[in-house]
C-alpha cells in the first residue's frame, strides 16, 4: 500500500476520535448542567495528561520521521548516477530510460518559472517529488524497484498549460 | 462600557466588515464550485478562465476570511479601549479597493498567476497582459496597506491598554503571579491576547506583503530588476501562510465571546491560555518553512524547524483553545441555536483541518501529499468549515441578540445538513484525491480526479443550499421587530 491512502486512514481514525469525543461534549448538554468550578476541576487535572501525552506524541512523531527525511542523501550527491531534468514552460527534458533497482539521481531545475516533478509509477501512484527552480538545482534521490513506463506531472502552478505540462520515461 | 453613540458606530463598523467579507465569501464559493465542477468534467470552462476563476477564487477567499474577522476582533477590541473609527474605515475602503482592483485585473484581465503569484510567474509566459499583473499587484498593495492599518491600529490599542508589550503579553501575570495579585494587575483577555497576535504577526505579514509586492511591481516596471526566486518564495509563502493563519485567530474571538454567551459560563484569562497565546504568536511566524519542504536548496535547518513548527502549532489549539471550549460546554446548558451550532461546528473543522494539516507537514508524508489535493483539504476544511463558521456563528448571535428570536428546529436541521453533510462529502473529494496524489491546481485532472470531483461537487451543491437556507434565516431574524 502507498503511504498516500495509509495517511488517509490515519487521518480519518484519529479524526473520527475526536469528532466522536466533540459530539460528546455536545450530547452532555442534555444532562443535568453542573456548576462551572466542578467541570473546571475535572477537565483541568485531565489536561496535564493531555499535554504530556501530545508532548511525547509530538517528540516520538519528530524523531521517528528524521530517517524519511530526503535532504541528508540529496545532498550526497557525488556518489550517484546523475540524470539532469530541465523543466520549462511546459515541458519536460529528461531521460528516456532509467534503470531498475539503483540509486540514481535527478538533478532538477527550470528554465524559466516555478514547477514541479513528480514521477507517477507505471500505477500512476505518486513516488517521488522535488521542485523545479530557476536558477537552483535540486538533486532527488531515487530508487526504482517497479519496471514500466513512469508519468512526470508538474506538481507547481505554473501557468496556462500547467495540468498538461507531462512527460514519460522507462524504468528497466 | 460604551456610550450609546459608540456602541452604535462600532457596531456599524463591524456590520461592514462582516457583511462585505461574507458576500465576498459567498460569490468565491461559488467561483470554487464552478471550478470543482468543470474539473468533474460538468462544465466546459477553458483553462485560461479556468487559472483566472481559481485566481480570484483563492485571493477573494483570503481577503474576505480576514475582512470578517477583522471587523469582529476591532469590535470586541471596542469594548476594551478606545479605537479610531476614522482609521478602521480607511482600513476598510482600502480593502474594498483593493477587492476591485484584483476584479478588474482577472475578469477583465485573465491574469491567472494564482493568488500566490510565485516570482517569476506572472511575468513568464503570461497569457494575459502587463496591465492586469500591475492591476493584481496594485490590488496587493492596497490590501496590505488595509490590513497594515488596522494591525498597527489593533497592536497600539492592545500596548495602551496594558502600558507595553511587558503587560499585554502578561510576563509578570505568568512569572510574577504573587506580586502580579497584591498589585492587582490586569490579566490579558483572551480577546486582547487574539488582538496583540493578529497585531504583531500581522505586522510582521503586512511587512512581507509589502516588500515582496514592491520587488514585484519594480520587476514589472523595469525586467532588470530580478529576484532571487528561493528568496522570492521564502517571502512569499511567509507572507501567505501567515495571512491565512491568521484569518483563524482573528474569528476564534467569535468563540471566546459566542460559548460564553450561549452557556452562562465565562471564558476567564489564565496563565496557560497566555502561554498558549505566546506560542502562538511564535508558531504562526515560524511554521511557513513547510511550504518548501520539496525545495531541497532551502537552508537545511529550515526544514527542520519547519516540521517542528507545525506540530508545535498545534498544542495552543488542542491543550488550550479548543480544550477550553469544550470545557466551557461540557455539561452547561448550551442553547442550541443557529449562532451556536455554527461555532461549535466551526471547532470541528478547526480541529480536523488541523489533523490534516500536521500530517501534511511531516515531511515523509509530504513527499507524497505535497501540491496533491491534501492541500485545499486540509485548508479547506479549517477555513470553510472553521472560520468561516465563526463568522457565520458570530452574525447569528448578534441577529439573536438583537431580535431575541431563534431559528425553527427544521431549519437547523437543514442548514446543518447542507453545510456540514455536504460540506463533508465535499472535502472528502479533496482529501481522497489527495492521497491518491491527484494534483492540485489542474484544470484537467488525470483519473480519478474527475469521478471524485463529480462527488465532491455535489457535496459542495449541498453546501451551497445549507448556507442559503442560513441566509434567509438571517434576513429574517435581521428582519424581525428588534428587542427592547
Amino acid at each position: 500500500m502507498e503511504r498516500g491512502p495509509i495517511v488517509l486512514v490515519w487521518f480519518l481514525v484519529i479524526s473520527a476520535g475526536a469528532v466522536a469525543l466533540m459530539i460528546g461534549v455536545a450530547i452532555s448538554t442534555r444532562k443535568p448542567p453542573l456548576a462551572q468550578a466542578d467541570v473546571t476541576k475535572m477537565w483541568y487535572a485531565i489536561r496535564r495528561y493531555w499535554l504530556i501525552a501530545l508532548i511525547i506524541a509530538i517528540v516520538v512523531s519528530f524523531l521517528l520521521s528524521l530517517p524519511w527525511f530526503p535532504y541528508p542523501v540529496a545532498a550526497q550527491y557525488t556518489e550517484l548516477q546523475h540524470y539532469a531534468v530541465v523543466a520549462q514552460q511546459f515541458s519536460f527534458q529528461l531521460p528516456s530510460t532509467v534503470p531498475l533497482n539503483k540509486e540514481l539521481m535527478f538533478d532538477v531545475t527550470s528554465k524559466d518559472v516555478n514547477h514541479g516533478f513528480g514521477i507517477y509509477d507505471p500505477n500512476d501512484s505518486l513516488v517521488a517529488q522535488v521542485q523545479a527552480m530557476p536558477g537552483y538545482t535540486n538533486h532527488l534521490p531515487v530508487r526504482f524497484v517497479l519496471a514500466g513506463r513512469y508519468t512526470i506531472r508538474c506538481l507547481e502552478y505554473c501557468g496556462i498549460a500547467h495540468h498538461a505540462m507531462q512527460a514519460a520515461f522507462e524504468v528497466r | 462600557m460604551l456610550k450609546d453613540a459608540e456602541m452604535i458606530a462600532a457596531r456599524r463598523l463591524m456590520w461592514a466588515y462582516v457583511v462585505t467579507g461574507l458576500a465576498v465569501l459567498g460569490l468565491m464559493v461559488l467561483a470554487g464550485v464552478v471550478l470543482r465542477a468543470t474539473q468533474a468534467n460538468w462544465i466546459a470552462l477553458d483553462p485560461g478562465r479556468f487559472y483566472a476563476l481559481m485566481t480570484l477564487h483563492g485571493a477573494g477567499m483570503i481577503v474576505a476570511m480576514a475582512t470578517s474577522g477583522m471587523g469582529i476582533l476591532w469590535y470586541l477590541l471596542r469594548h476594551q479601549t478606545v479605537l479610531s473609527e476614522r482609521i478602521a474605515w480607511t482600513s476598510y475602503a482600502l480593502i474594498v479597493a483593493a477587492v476591485v482592483a484584483v476584479l478588474v485585473s482577472v475578469v477583465a484581465g485573465r491574469f491567472g498567476a494564482a493568488w500566490t503569484i510565485l516570482y517569476p510567474l506572472p511575468f513568464v509566459g503570461a497569457t494575459w497582459p502587463g496591465w492586469a499583473t500591475g492591476a493584481f499587484l496594485v490590488g496587493y498593495a492596497l490590501f496590505t496597506v488595509g490590513w497594515l492599518l488596522w494591525c498597527v491600529q489593533m497592536l497600539g490599542g492592545v500596548l495602551r491598554l496594558y502600558g507595553g508589550f511587558r503587560g499585554a503579553l502578561g510576563v509578570d501575570y505568568v512569572f510574577r503571579p504573587h506580586v502580579f495579585a497584591v498589585q492587582k494587575g490586569r490579566p490579558p483577555t483572551p480577546i486582547s491576547l487574539a488582538a496583540l497576535v493578529a497585531g504583531v504577526d500581522g505586522v510582521l505579514t503586512g511587512v512581507a506583503g509589502m516588500l515582496i509586492g514592491t520587488a514585484l511591481l519594480a520587476h514589472l516596471l523595469d525586467a532588470n530588476v530580478r529576484l532571487d526566486p528561493l528568496w522570492a518564495k521564502n517571502i512569499t509563502y511567509f507572507f501567505g501562510h501567515a495571512l491565512a493563519n491568521l484569518t483563524i485567530y482573528l474569528a476564534v474571538a467569535a468563540v471566546y465571546v459566542g460559548l460564553p454567551y450561549y452557556t452562562g459560563r465565562e471564558y476567564k484569562s489564565s496563565p496557560p491560555l497566555v502561554v498558549a497565546w505566546w506560542g502562538t504568536l511564535l508558531f504562526v511566524a515560524i511554521a511557513y518553512f513547510h511550504h518548501l519542504y520539496m525545495d531541497f536548496v532551502q537552508v537545511r535547518v529550515l526544514q527542520y524547524i519547519g516540521e517542528a513548527a507545525s506540530y508545535l502549532a498545534a498544542l495552543p489549539v488542542a491543550v488550550v483553545t479548543v480544550f477550553g471550549a469544550l470545557t466551557l460546554i461540557y455539561r452547561s446548558k448550551m442553547r442550541w441555536t443557529m449562532g451556536s451550532l455554527f461555532i461549535f461546528a466551526g471547532l470541528i473543522g478547526w480541529i480536523v483541518g488541523g489533523i490534516g494539516a500536521v500530517l501534511d507537514a511531516t515531511v515523509p508524508f509530504n513527499l507524497d501529499l505535497h501540491n496533491t489535493l491534501w492541500v485545499p483539504a486540509h485548508f479547506h476544511t479549517y477555513l470553510l468549515e472553521g472560520v468561516l463558521l465563526f463568522v457565520i456563528g458570530w452574525a447569528f448571535m448578534m441577529l439573536e441578540k438583537a431580535s431575541q428570536s431563534v431559528t425553527p428546529v427544521i431549519v437547523l436541521w437543514l442548514t446543518g445538513l447542507g453545510v456540514f453533510g455536504g460540506g463533508a462529502v465535499f472535502l472528502m473529494g479533496f482529501y481522497v484525491a489527495g492521497a491518491l496524489g491527484v494534483p492540485r491546481r489542474y484544470a484537467v485532472e488525470p483519473p480519478p480526479g474527475p469521478e471524485i470531483a463529480s462527488w465532491a461537487t455535489i457535496g459542495a451543491l449541498l453546501l451551497v443550499c445549507g448556507l442559503l437556507v442560513a441566509l434567509f434565516d438571517a434576513v429574517r431574524l435581521a428582519r424581525a421587530p428588534r428587542a427592547p
